[in-house]
């Protein structure tokens, strides 16, 4: 069962895809389709995923109860499940932007010296 | 809700694992079309929707194995590995059904054998006793102390005045009742019937947590005082089949050995006492008032419940104390400085005799040899099996599969394959479990060596919920054990041995996979060894107890009893007179005997000899003897032989001079070195205590109590001198003793119309039950070891002749540079022998070691009896000789070409 990596423009960090689904769910819930589309437009397609990588992820979450899932109806009249980013979910999202926060200034100030 | 989430999230994959993965492909598929449209609005016409949807499709990644990681990260994937382990185990199982038969055969014998003992531990040692709380329930006995030779009592029972003491004073039982196991004929209308039944008092029911499912319990009145009003409850058995079931049986009445009885309630269906068997409950107090307030006779069990908050050793510590304030308040009239107290004990440690826990333990420990024995076996056919396997395990390897990956793969082909074992045990454990409850070796032994509770019998043993959860148990932990083994030695990291051709890897690799082999097969002799040993050492210890001469003999005689109720004290020497001559008349009787207690009882009545021409000897100190009641042509009937003096005869009466005859062990014991016929004494029971009786003849030494018992010093008295009611007939036949029943039958009832015969067996089946228990045993363990050593043999088969198929080219090189076939079949057999010495020495040694839990089970033979140990090493040696001397033929007709041809 090798796993095939899916490094498109530019390879997401290791985590991170967890962390940007989270991000997406913080305004209103969306279907899988649509949290795809919102990770590459608000990173002006810099980060992009494999889109199929996001669908164990978004289980993972579930498994975590980070998000929680419930079919209804998209815009077109399909049916299409839905994610919805639960308070347990907030709260690691908030923890997860600090870790980042302080590698991206620990970064930084590396980069800088150097 | 962190949890709650998590939770539902858990259960809706586990539960609906199929609906999960629906939902996730239309979820997909929607993000598919999603995207194919997205595309082909973007490119405006110059994209064709085909081409859109394979763009997607692309974006996406590979959908295989996206599905695949999702269910992996939903927590499906050890189901979806399991699942697909499991259909390879059993297509690869089917592919090979003689492998599978004799795999699935042995563990199914292995497990089944296990669960069928098993529910007998389970029965008679485990299962609680079926009253509320149990295990607050006590027994306390009164003690003896050692008098002379008589070694101390701590099981004696109590006399009413006694109990009542001890009930006074004791603070620790929230309840303590009086009761007692007897026998007698129950008539009901005009049908009499010899029943069992119990007296006890009002707190009987309330002690064991029962109720009466009709009517009352004893009331108040009716418990009070002695000579009260004879009531009874009816056993629901007995209410069903003497009553039909009939609800308005309270307030009638039947009579128990003569006198009349009334039902005031019905106990629960199951419920037949502490004994087990009573038909019938009396009250206690119906007893006669003179026999109640007798301090010194003994013959009443007391059980107790403990207070809440009491607990069992401060229970025991009081009773200490509480049997001596029953001490002070009834000394021993005659004995000075005697000192009874009192024990307690929870009744569920007297459940069974020690002895037959002992046996239990070991038959299961033997048993769960066998199963160890059958794990080593199929280890070995999944190591052979695994040979073959090897290019297709190193292959597997080879192209990136994991080591744990491949493990956890084999182990599922074992746990598989035990499951199956599993459950074809089932078959085998409802098979022994239906056997061992209808062999009840119980009924051969007396009630008192069973212990205190008569509910535990063999009868009991059943396939229950713990039943099939230790077979479930069982069949888990033998999939890991046969399958671990083979498992990681078949996925050892050697892959380029394995890869290389057929010639080469023969060497390196196999010997690893030889040695294993080899020593499966050396466990698997020594196990057997073990076991044949004990089972030897039972074997032989049950031949010398039949080979014992029990002191009579016991062929061609019949034995009966019928109660004598009606029949007066002084009427009694007539009446034997007119019964004795009626059977004598009977067609094919030779010879007819009367005795109180008939040989191989257990024990009979006991009392104490007096010389009268020599000084008193003190109270307590006196020589003990059996004492006996027999008619004059008893001897005769038996074949027990006279030594000296004479017999009894018919004048032998009331009023002439008192005799008795003596056994040849009282001769010796009570006058060594002299002529005991023609010396006075006085017996302690019968009217023969106050008066002087002369020996009159010494008798052979007959086994009153059990087979490995040494005969202990009797004295026989007539009836015709000492009336007594209790009598067993035994008659000698001149054909099948069977054959006298009718006749018999048809003169007691001419004598005595409708009392019941009871009893009615031939003396052989006495003696058979007396050794009852020590057969079943052995015959247990002899069969265990049979299966262990079928199973050793086979496995010694499997490796030599799996050692011979992979050494063809090998013995064809040697045959053809000229090795005889004897020597072939030399080197072949040698090597079995060098397996089964190895596996004979490590056996003798753990034999050695183990068979000591013997010793109490064994009759005549030490449990390191070299001569079973020798016979068992020969039996095995020649099980192995044999088991490869059949591959060694096939070896031996390789034809030399084959090695050539190659």
């Amino acid at each position: 069962m090798a796993k095939t990596a899916g490094p498109s423009k530019s390879e997401l960090l290791k985590g991170t895809l967890d962390m940007l689904i989270l991000q997406t769910l913080t305004v209103q819930p969306l279907h899988g389709y649509a949290i795809a589309q919102q990770i590459e437009l608000l990173s002006d397609a810099v980060l992009t995923v494999e889109q199929g990588s996001l669908y164990p992820a978004l289980e993972r979450l579930q498994k975590r109860g980070w998000v929680t899932s419930k079919w209804g109806e998209s815009p077109t009249g399909r049916r299409a499940r839905y994610y919805t980013l639960t308070a347990a979910g907030r709260r690691q999202l908030g923890a997860e932007i600090s870790d980042f926060d302080r590698v991206l200034v620990a970064i930084n100030r590396v980069m800088r010296r150097a | 809700m962190l949890l709650l989430d998590m939770l539902r999230y858990r259960l809706r994959v586990l539960l609906r694992p199929g609906r999960h993965a629906r939902e996730l492909d239309e979820e997909i598929r929607f993000h598919l079309s999603l995207e194919a449209m997205q595309r082909e609005h973007a490119a405006r016409g110059r994209l064709s929707s085909t081409d859109a949807r394979w763009a997607a499709q692309r974006r996406f990644g590979n959908l295989t194995v996206t599905k695949e990681e999702a269910r992996e990260m939903a927590g499906l994937g050890f189901f979806d590995t399991a699942r697909q382990d499991i259909r390879f185990a059993l297509r690869s199982f089917l592919r090979t059904p003689g492998f599978t038969v004799v795999a699935v055969l042995t563990l199914a014998v292995g497990i089944g054998a296990n669960t069928a003992i098993f529910s007998a531990v389970n029965a008679m040692l485990l299962r609680p006793l079926p009253f509320k709380a149990p295990d607050r329930l006590m027994l306390v006995n009164l003690t003896v102390p050692a008098r002379g030779t008589n070694p101390p009592k701590e099981d004696a029972p109590w006399s009413y005045p006694k109990f009542v003491v001890f009930r006074k004073a004791q603070t620790v039982f929230e309840s303590v009742t009086l009761w007692f196991s007897t026998q007698g004929t129950i008539r009901v209308g005009t049908d009499a019937e010899r029943t069992s039944f119990e007296l006890a008092d009002g707190s009987y029911l309330p002690t064991l947590g029962v109720r009466p499912a009709i009517g009352r319990n004893f009331s108040p009145e009716e418990d009070a005082k002695p000579g009260g009003e004879s009531v009874a409850l009816l056993s629901d058995a007995f209410w069903q089949r003497r009553f039909n079931a009939d609800s308005s049986v309270l307030g009638r009445s039947f009579t128990v050995d003569g006198s009349p009885v009334t039902i005031i309630g019905v106990l629960p269906p199951g419920f037949r006492g502490l004994s087990g068997r009573a038909d019938v409950v009396i009250s206690f107090m119906s007893q006669d008032a003179q026999q109640l307030g007798e301090a010194w006779s003994h013959g009443y069990e007391l059980v107790a419940r403990l207070k809440p908050g009491v607990t069992s050793a401060a229970a025991k510590s009081a009773v200490k104390r509480l049997g001596v304030v029953v001490d002070e308040a009834y000394r021993h009239p005659d004995i000075q400085n005697e000192r009874w107290g009192a024990l307690a004990r929870e009744l569920d440690g007297t459940r069974v005799d020690p002895v037959i826990r002992r046996s239990l333990l070991i038959l299961l420990g033997a048993v769960g040899l066998v199963l160890l024995i059958a794990c080593a076996n199929v280890a070995n056919l999944f190591l052979v099996r695994a040979a073959g396997r090897q290019r297709e395990i190193a292959v597997r390897l080879a192209i990136g599969a994991g080591r744990r990956r491949l493990v956890r793969q084999l182990l599922t082909e074992s746990i598989v394959l035990s499951m199956l074992g599993g459950l074809a045990s089932a078959a085998v454990a409802w098979w022994g479990v239906k056997i061992l409850a209808a062999l009840n070796p119980v009924t051969s032994l007396r009630m008192q060596q069973l212990g205190g509770v008569g509910t535990v019998t063999f009868e009991t043993i059943r396939l229950d919920p713990m039943a099939f959860a230790f077979a479930a148990f069982l069949t888990l932990l033998t999939g890991v054990i046969f399958g671990l083994v083979p498992a990681l030695q078949a996925t050892r990291p050697s892959l380029t041995g394995a890869l290389k051709s057929d010639i080469d890897r023969s060497r390196l690799s196999r010997i690893r996979g030889l040695t294993s082999r080899n020593m499966l097969a050396v466990v698997e002799i020594a196990l057997a060894v073990i076991l044949l040993a004990g089972s030897g050492l039972m074997l032989r210890s049950l031949g010398k107890l039949l080979a014992v001469r029990p002191g009579f003999d016991p062929t061609q005689v019949l034995t009966m009893r019928f109660s004598l109720d009606g029949v007066g004290r002084d009427s009694l020497p007539p009446f034997y007179d007119q019964l004795v001559e009626r059977l004598s008349g009977v067609p094919g009787v030779t010879n007819v005997g009367l005795t109180d207690c008939p040989p191989l009882n257990g024990g009979c009545n006991g009392t104490i000899l007096v010389h009268r021409d020599r000084p008193a000897a003190a109270r307590g100190t006196e020589p003990s003897v059996g004492v006996h009641w027999v008619t004059p042509g008893w001897f005769e009937t038996m074949r027990v032989p006279l030594v000296r003096g004479r017999l009894f005869t018919n004048a032998d009466r009331l009023g002439a001079q008192k005799v008795v005859l003596v056994s040849e062990s009282a001769a010796r014991a009570y006058w060594p070195g002299q002529d005991p016929v023609g010396r006075p004494v006085s017996v302690g029971q019968g009217g023969f205590y106050e008066d002087t009786a002369y020996v009159a003849g010494v008798v052979g030494d007959v086994r009153f109590g059990t087979l490995d018992s040494l005969p202990k010093p009797d004295v026989y008295i007539s009836y015709y001198q000492s009336p007594r009611g209790r009598m067993m007939m035994f008659l000698r036949t001149a054909g099948d003793p069977r054959s006298a029943i009718a006749g018999a039958r048809r003169e007691i009832e001419a004598l005595s119309p409708g009392v019941p015969l009871y009893d009615v067996r031939p003396m052989t089946e006495r003696v058979a039950d007396a050794v009852g228990y020590a057969r079943f045993s052995a015959l247990l363990l002899a069969a265990f070891a049979a299966v262990a050593l079928a199973l050793a043999a086979l496995g010694t088969y499997g490796v030599i002749s799996f050692g011979v198929s992979q050494r063809r080219k090998e013995i064809g090189v040697r045959v053809a540079l000229g090795a005889t076939r004897q020597s072939v079949v030399r080197l072949v057999v040698g090597q079995g022998i060098a397996l089964a010495v190895a596996g004979c020495v490590i056996g003798v040694a753990g034999a050695l070691a183990t068979t000591g839990v013997l010793r109490s089970l064994l009759y005549g033979v030490e449990p390191s009896d070299p001569v079973t140990l020798v016979l068992i090493v020969g039996l095995l040696v020649t099980a192995v000789i044999v088991a490869s001397w059949l591959p060694a033929r096939r070896a031996a007709s390789v034809d030399p070409s084959e090695a050539l041809r190659g």
